[in-house]
């Protein structure tokens, strides 16, 4: 019986150990740190309203906000926390949501003291670039896409701190509702662009892409804002991975069966050498 | 400082690195009589339309009092030392310290006759010069002067290092402090910084905007092709303002300022080292009860010390000294200057690269 035993739990081992390295590459790769999944749909059109229902099966990243370094006075104290984004491309546009907590809808710069609220989404010129984040660097310009609550959106291109240059003309539109405390806006814009300081989602590489949000309550504009580090959108071909991922998961797998079968023969024989003294 | 003492040589001017020159104003505050017609003239050129209605880009004020905007002098901006290495934290007046705008109907009043005044259509609480006149003191000792003010174009101005996107900017021609148009994003952190508050946020075009000297009339570029000195001096009735470079050493800027250090700094505590100076006001003495004159200064010391730092002592003993030489029959260079009615000298804008030799 304890012969049974011990095969029986060895086979237990085993199996375990077997599922493990099956579901456990699948597990660990589900959403790597600073991926935003991007849902693949045919119909733009019903994404241009934040609050469609279309976005609610679709997949969300909560985003830290943080406060940009910046020398502008408070520049430390921002309101928005974090962001909630999804993403959607269809054959030819990009629809990216975003929603954060802002409990004043602040839409006028009527006033010398008013700031409207703001939200912006940095992406790298050259698509297969990683940018300085802070607005990028001489050789590695940024996009910035900019809505403000007073309804006009921006498109502009940085290369570096202080170095914003508006386009003449956006080809990026958004929309904006602000309820419950919160704002939601979609930005959206065809994938290619035609000009080569606008950045062109090729679908090619995976795409880097920044968030910042300004208080306008918290008469938060310019360099101080709430921004993230770099996320991406996942556009590069699926290959299922690294190549050497699959070999140093089998490798990995059978040290581990090899150190525990090598266990159970050990503490067997010692049991066996006391049962024979 | 006097004449006598007088040793500053115009290399000893200190001007900002890399200006060329640097232009300067002197306002003789006891020539000022408050009629607005400067305010008028910068208004009717650069500021009556376009999100500018509020702006007074040249304004006088009642002192004391609290000023344009409402409370100016405690909004902070301006540098916390000498070194200019660190800026002091200043806030943005609200709209309603500047004063709205208001509307006139002046349709019912002039055409259809339905009223007998033209009236503010809104209910005002507050404007620029709404203390016009109303100073301090108690009868009959109560005093006020008038103090007209413009962008300083200071020789370390706080707008300029406010601004993080380089807009703001001091020419290196003549020193005069600009913001360029297509640089200003309307973040407003020069209308910050300013101690003075004389960068104004235009709301329609979202951008800042500000005095500029009239630079197109200092350039010549008017339909006559003439140097001209800003509006705002050149239209004033009592010609109080003189205009020049203040290192021009033949220029009267510089004997009012280095020679005889009558002219003054703006709140020399904000330590952007204006280029705008004042001659600091006198007034009739003190009156006893009875009416009688008693040897009293009717404006307090400590007051004008406030505005213009411990200078102002030596200034007005300084023009007080000359005042008597020349009411004794004596010669005055100075009292010549403050009085002189030619435009050729109050006016010293051709002496460098260019000029036409306008001033002799």
């Amino acid at each position: 019986m304890p012969t049974e035993r011990r095969r029986q739990a060895v086979a237990v081992v085993v199996a375990a150990l077997l599922v493990a390295m099956a579901v456990g590459p699948a597990v660990v790769a589900s959403r790597p740190a600073y991926e935003i999944p991007v849902r693949e749909a045919d119909d733009g059109a019903r994404f241009a309203d934040p609050g469609a229902d279309a976005w609610l099966n679709t997949s969300s990243v909560e985003v830290p906000l943080a406060s940009a370094p910046s020398g502008a006075p408070n520049a430390s104290d921002v309101t928005a926390e974090r962001a909630n984004v999804r993403v959607v491309r269809t054959e030819s546009e990009l629809y990216v949501r975003l929603e954060w907590a802002d409990p004043t809808a602040n839409r006028s710069a009527a006033g010398p003291r008013q700031f409207p609220d703001k939200a912006a989404i940095e992406l790298p010129v050259n698509a297969s670039a990683r940018p300085p984040i802070s607005m990028g660097s001489t050789g590695t310009p940024v996009n910035v896409w900019v809505w403000s609550a007073t309804g006009g959106t921006e498109e502009l291109l940085a290369g570096g701190p202080g170095t914003t240059t508006r386009f003449a003309n956006a080809t990026v539109a958004a929309n904006a509702t602000h309820e419950d405390g919160h704002w939601a806006v979609v930005f959206h814009r065809d994938l290619h662009a035609s000009n080569e300081n606008r950045t062109d989602v090729a679908l090619e590489n995976d795409l880097n892409v920044a968030f910042a949000a300004w208080d306008g309550a918290n008469m938060e504009r310019g360099g101080h804002k709430a921004v993230s580090e770099w996320y991406y959108l996942p556009f590069a071909p699926d290959d299922g991975g690294p190549p050497y991922e699959a070999i140093l998961w089998g490798i990995a797998g059978l040290a581990v069966v090899l150190v525990v079968a090598t266990t159970i023969e050990g503490v067997r024989r010692a049991r066996d050498d006391d049962g024979g003294n | 400082m006097s004449a006598e003492e007088a040793s500053e040589t115009p290399d000893g001017v200190d001007i900002a690195d890399g200006i060329d020159h640097q232009v300067a104003m002197v306002m003789d505050l006891n020539k000022c009589v408050g009629c607005q017609t400067c305010t008028i003239a910068c208004k009717n050129l650069w500021t009556d339309s376009g999100g500018r209605e509020y702006m007074y880009w040249n304004n006088v004020e009642t002192k004391p009092g609290e000023g344009y905007p409402r409370g100016w002098e405690e909004l902070g901006g301006g540098w916390q030392s000498d070194d200019h290495t660190d800026r002091q934290v200043g806030e943005i007046p609200g709209g309603e310290d500047y004063g709205e705008p208001w509307e006139f109907d002046y349709e019912s009043t002039l055409f259809t006759g339905e009223s007998e005044h033209v009236e503010p259509e809104q209910d005002p609480q507050w404007g620029p010069n709404w203390e016009e006149d109303q100073g301090a003191g108690e009868y009959p000792n109560s005093y006020h002067f008038y103090l007209p003010r413009i962008c300083n174009h200071c020789t370390h101005p706080s707008c300029v290092e406010a601004c993080p996107r380089s807009a703001v900017y001091k020419r290196a021609e003549d020193g005069i402090v600009l913001v360029d148009q297509d640089r200003c994003r309307g973040y407003r952190y020069c209308v910050e910084g300013c101690p003075y508050k004389k960068i104004y946020y235009n709301a329609q075009r979202k951008k800042s905007e500000k005095c500029l000297f009239c630079y197109p009339r200092v350039e010549g570029e008017g339909p006559d092709g003439e140097t001209h000195a800003p509006a705002c001096a050149e239209q004033c009735p009592t010609q109080l303002r003189l205009v020049g470079f203040l290192d021009d050493p033949k220029g009267p800027i510089y004997k009012l300022v280095e020679e005889y250090g009558v002219a003054l700094r703006l709140h020399p505590e904000f330590r952007t080292q204006p280029n705008v100076y004042y001659i600091p006001p006198f007034a009739p003495p003190q009156h006893s009860e009875d009416g009688e004159t008693i040897d009293v200064e009717r404006i307090p010391r400590n007051y004008l010390e406030d505005l213009f730092g411990e200078q102002v002592h030596d200034a007005l003993d300084t023009i007080e000294r000359h005042r008597t030489r020349v009411e004794n029959g004596g010669e005055s260079e100075l009292m010549e200057i403050l009085q002189d009615q030619n435009p050729a000298r109050q006016y010293r804008l051709d002496v460098f690269e260019g000029g036409e030799g306008r001033a002799d």
